[in-house]
């Protein structure tokens, strides 16, 4: 059952997901070309992270657009958490292309093979802390209330592109560089794990309580 | 016969808007039509119902289950056995009609596969049209087609004949009689358009304001109302407290009275007739008693 929500997710944004997928596809070897000792780690963090947005933010556009729909689901024996939890894993899947498209690039692009283990760890843990924010918010307020969110998301881009591009010191801040990679790693996953099973609860909790009509 | 539906001091408050103290029971083998003006109150009450949105106070029971705390919504077995058909459809209009399907169908173990296809074939739809590109007319069919392929033993439809034209209607109403033919099934559809209960209703449920005003049987409702036609010149304080809805022209009144007995024997010239529902609706809503 949680396998159709989430497929209806990607269908839903199935244009949105070509487009995204194609930026990861295209995004890393164009910075190659640009920026070259930059390329694999800013290449991966940032085709990663606006795919992920990206696509969730158009599955809720799209969810907008013919809101009865998520009625009509919530009144057939689908239930409200499944609902939530789809949004979650689809968010998540579309990572995890990212990373194996990403993963593929580096075999065909060695140059951009700066990237180690801890790395898409790390990312996930980022990614963890947006979803787990901005969900719960937008089940909360709305779509469009939280629209605010990526337009100003959207409108740094370009700001923080840049400065990372300007960017000459190590990925990982100086207290993160101490700690063994194993655990720094470990301790990721965890972290991740933790902040989203929070954050998919008080999705449920707040969806649960939801007015549908 | 066993109440398919119990609902008991429903309430909900909105800003502008309240459902106050909604209590009806529908016994199976029966289609009821839920009535009233549009802003009455029908479409809330049938959310209410499925739970799409919390109550303030009421219970749901169906099929004489035990009912869930107040505001909660029907659980997952009760909604299995459930036909639901949402104003408008409640589709996703980017899904063709396999794709809803393949989602609808994964939330019901008794998914019939075969029965789908029979009425994908009998309403001419195909699978991979896109939803978006149905008629209103096609967008319904394809919304029966989809409650009605799991063997659901009560369907809960919100305007299914509103916009539809007449042929479309007449094809609907006769798929919803075909349902009731298998015994032990109910249906509960909101409707505005009340000739199409003169055709199938066995119960009405008159709604207004957010208020219930009757629960009845079609039959003894329609066996104890007659309209009235007349001289405007026979209307007088002895006949008028026996009218409700009184429309006058320079030609004649015409308006509804409970007491036909009483009438005839004031007025012997004047025409009496079976009322429809929709007589019976306005007489209610111009503040008859």
């Amino acid at each position: 059952m949680l396998f159709q929500l989430i497929k209806k997710e990607v269908l839903l944004a199935k244009s949105y997901v070509l487009l995204m997928l194609a930026v990861c596809v295209a995004f890393p070897p164009f910075l190659l070309w640009r920026s070259p000792e930059q390329a694999g780690i800013l290449g991966f963090v940032l085709s990663a992270v606006i795919s992920v947005l990206m696509c969730l933010q158009y599955v809720s556009l799209k969810e907008t657009q013919y809101p009865k729909a998520a009625a009509l689901l919530c009144a057939l024996p689908f239930s409200r958490r499944d609902l939530v939890l789809s949004k979650y894993l689809f968010s998540i899947l579309i990572y995890l292309a990212s990373c194996l498209i990403f993963g593929v690039e580096t075999l065909l692009f060695p140059q951009l093979a700066t990237v180690g283990l801890e790395t898409p760890v790390l990312l996930f843990f980022v990614i963890s802390l947006l979803l787990g924010v901005y969900l719960p918010v937008q089940y909360k307020l709305g779509y469009e209330k939280t629209r605010l969110f990526f337009a100003v998301f959207i409108m740094a881009s370009p700001f923080i592109f840049s400065w990372s591009l300007a960017w000459k010191g190590p990925f990982l801040p100086e207290p993160l560089r101490h700690i063994h990679p194993l655990l720094l790693t470990a301790g990721s996953v965890a972290a991740s794990a933790f902040v989203l099973a929070l954050s998919s609860a008080l999705s449920v909790r707040i969806y649960q309580q939801a007015d549908l009509s | 016969m066993e109440p398919i539906l119990e609902v008991c001091g429903l309430s909900k408050t909105y800003p502008g808007f309240s459902l106050k103290d909604i209590s009806f029971s529908l016994p199976e083998g029966c289609i009821t039509g839920l009535i009233g003006r549009n802003g009455a109150g029908k479409t809330t009450v049938l959310r209410a119902i499925l739970g799409l949105m919390p109550a303030d106070s009421g219970t749901v029971h169906f099929f004489n289950t035990e009912s869930p705390e107040t505001g909660a919504r029907p659980g997952r077995a009760v909604r299995e056995r459930l036909g639901i058909v949402l104003d408008g459809g409640g589709f996703y209009g980017d899904f063709s009609l396999e794709e809803m399907k393949n989602l609808t169908a994964a939330a019901y173990p008794s998914w019939d596969e075969d029965e789908y296809r029979r009425y994908l074939d009998r309403f001419s739809l195909r699978s991979r049209q896109k939803i978006r590109t149905l008629s209103k007319g096609m967008q319904m069919q394809y919304a029966l087609a989809l409650a009605l392929s799991h063997h659901a033993e009560f369907l809960i439809l919100d305007e299914p004949t509103s916009g539809l034209d007449p042929l479309i209607r007449a094809g609907i109403l006769e798929l919803l009689k075909e349902f009731m033919e298998n015994g032990g099934r109910g249906v509960l559809f909101s409707t505005h358009i009340t000739s199409d209960l003169d055709k199938i209703a066995d119960l009405l449920i008159l709604m207004d304001g957010g208020r219930l005003v009757f629960q009845e049987e079609k039959d003894l409702l329609l066996d104890r109302f007659r309209v009235v036609k007349g001289d405007p010149r026979d209307l007088n304080p002895a006949v008028e407290p026996l009218l409700g809805g009184i429309t006058q022209t320079a030609f004649g009144f015409t308006a509804v009275t409970k007491q036909p007995d009483r009438l005839r024997a004031l007025l012997p010239d004047c025409l009496l007739e079976r009322p429809s529902i929709e007589d019976i609706m306005l007489h209610y809503l111009k503040g008859g008693k």
